[in-house]
């Protein structure tokens, strides 16, 4: 209990100090097996955490490139500090505001806790490690002219406290009759339908989100069989993976978040694709070390710009699905209609049906035959490559 | 998530604030720990308000104001940064840890002035005021801080 001392004195708060989180230890991979915590100092910007694999892959040391940050050999587990605070009802969006300004990473009023009777509100803020809570406490308190400092309660939370609820949040999606997303751990509610099963981690794509559906959509309306995949953010591997189902031969998933090569590899092994169907690719602005020799997939990182034409160089393909933001779909254009085929056919989203005139103005004078898709809020722009282009 | 006009109240989980770069939006702090503890869709959180903060320079510090709801559905509003960050911040003053002191005196164009204008009109809250009045507002507030406009910096 040493530590946990020392660490409650590094906190430098008052002695109404309330430790949580005890057991569901499953900050597994770091050693601390006496204490409770698992204190490590991390800057905040030495984050991302772990992918939470559910297969043999979680056992064995993650891949070097899957998660590892340039400036740390192996990132620590990041622990928070959540800070319960009482104030009166009229001042509390003030100093919600002075606490983000003093260090607080987030603030939250929840309703239910008016404390009944008094004018009194519960504040919640967290802090990230390395904050001084108590100075940034007294020092909001004081910018707002409170005379005194609030009484405050410390909770140390876990990541894997708000990792876990994130992604339980995933449940079966009916992209279109006869094809559904499924997470790995429910039973598919038709086993006869195609199901595309997937554990996302913390990458993008569930098949919940409009934009995955309009892609799908388009995949799954122009793929007649045999044809080379291009999918830029490939996320989770979602949409390069639905288009192998959909009878597609080959597939590259590239993308930019190491977290998301990692959740992909592992969709493929989960939807039985191996390497000679599907490849991910990792683009990043630092070089990673090499992958391991028992990684299935072969990855490649490098230089943002070169990488992507060693991709598109190598093959034209006759889908490109690219399913990012509008400012990456308007500064790849090039690359992106470089590497595909005459005539092929590219689906773009990510992007909200106000930003939907920026893609055409960019895109159309290498597209025909340019449909525009929108579900809730958002679009797909899809076209097939003109024939005679000639770029340099 | 869709910005659609709500007829019944649904009852409100609870009100979180903080602050995310724009287009930076990660499954990671300040993003993750802040929603996850309700439940909400962190990778729709993150989707959405980096679509929705594509026309702002990457990485301003967007004050976002997340109203979860008990059903675990959630909307969101996006502010830009004060005018006295983007006037410090053309100045070359650096904001820092945010303690009290004084502002350098410094000065700064008009042009510099039109611009942090043009970025403000983004803000929904603004969006219904002339760039000449938001520009008045923003000289208004750069004197109030000891910051001098002048029509040229040479």
């Amino acid at each position: 209990m040493m530590t946990a001392w020392h660490f409650l004195k590094h906190l430098n708060c008052t002695p109404t100090l309330q430790l949580l989180r005890s057991s569901s230890f499953s900050l597994n991979r770091y050693s601390s097996s006496l204490f409770f915590l698992s204190i490590h100092t991390t800057a905040p910007d030495q984050w991302p955490p772990r992918p939470q694999f559910k297969n043999s892959h979680a056992n064995s040391s993650t891949p070097s490139l899957a998660v590892q940050s340039m400036a740390s050999p192996v990132p620590a587990p990041a622990n928070y500090v959540s800070v319960l605070l009482r104030c009166n009802k009229d001042i509390s969006d003030m100093l919600a505001e002075a606490l983000l300004s003093f260090g607080a990473s987030s603030v939250t009023m929840n309703e239910d806790d008016v404390c009944p009777g008094t004018d009194e509100i519960c504040v919640s803020s967290i802090f990230l490690e390395g904050e001084d809570i108590n100075t940034s406490i007294s020092h909001a308190a004081d910018s707002i002219g409170l005379k005194e400092i609030p009484r405050y309660e410390v909770k140390i939370l876990e990541e894997n406290d708000w990792m876990k609820g994130a992604q339980e949040l995933f449940h079966p999606v009916e992209v279109t009759e006869g094809l559904w997303v499924v997470p790995k751990w429910i039973t598919p509610p038709d086993s006869q339908a195609m199901n595309i099963v997937l554990n996302p981690g913390l990458a993008f794509g569930t098949g919940d989100h409009p934009t995955t559906k309009l892609c799908l959509l388009l995949l799954h309306d122009c793929i007649k069989g045999g044809e080379h995949i291009l999918d830029y953010g490939t996320g989770t591997g979602i949409l390069a993976i639905a288009a192998l189902k959909f009878g597609a031969s080959f597939a590259v998933g590239v993308d930019i978040d190491s977290q998301a090569i990692a959740s992909a590899s592992q969709n493929a092994t989960l939807n039985n694709i191996g390497p000679d169907k599907l490849q991910l690719h990792l683009i990043a602005s630092q070089t990673l070390s090499s992958s391991r020799d028992d990684w299935p997939f072969s990855v490649v990182e490098g230089e943002n710009a070169s990488e992507m034409e060693t991709v598109t160089h190598k093959d034209k393909y006759d889908v490109v699905v690219a399913n990012i933001l509008l400012n990456p779909l308007l500064n790849l254009a090039d690359q992106i209609i470089f590497s595909a085929k005459p005539g092929a056919m590219i689906g773009l989203s990510g992007i909200l049906s106000e930003q939907v005139e920026n893609v055409l103005q960019k895109y159309s004078p290498f597209l025909e035959g340019i449909e525009v898709s929108k579900m809730d809020d958002w679009a797909c722009v899809s076209g097939r490559k003109r024939m005679n282009i000639d770029i340099c | 998530m869709a910005a659609k006009e709500i007829l019944t109240r649904r009852p409100v989980a609870a009100t979180i604030k903080l602050t995310v770069p724009a287009g930076g939006a990660r499954p990671a702090p300040p993003v993750g720990p802040a929603l996850g503890q309700y439940r909400l869709n962190l990778m729709a959180f993150c989707k959405d308000f980096n679509a929705r903060t594509q026309k702002y320079k990457p990485d301003t510090p967007m004050a976002v104001s997340i109203t979860a709801f008990k059903d675990n559905t959630f909307e969101f509003t996006v502010k830009s940064p004060s005018v006295t960050w983007y006037l410090k911040k053309a100045a070359g003053i650096e904001s820092g840890s945010g303690r009290p002191g004084h502002v350098t005196a410094s000065t700064l164009s008009l042009k510099h002035v039109y611009e942090i204008a043009k970025v403000k009109q983004n803000d929904h809250y603004l969006q219904n005021m002339s760039l000449e009045a938001i520009t008045k507002s923003i000289i208004g507030t750069a004197n109030s801080m000891g910051i001098h406009i002048v029509r040229d910096l040479d």
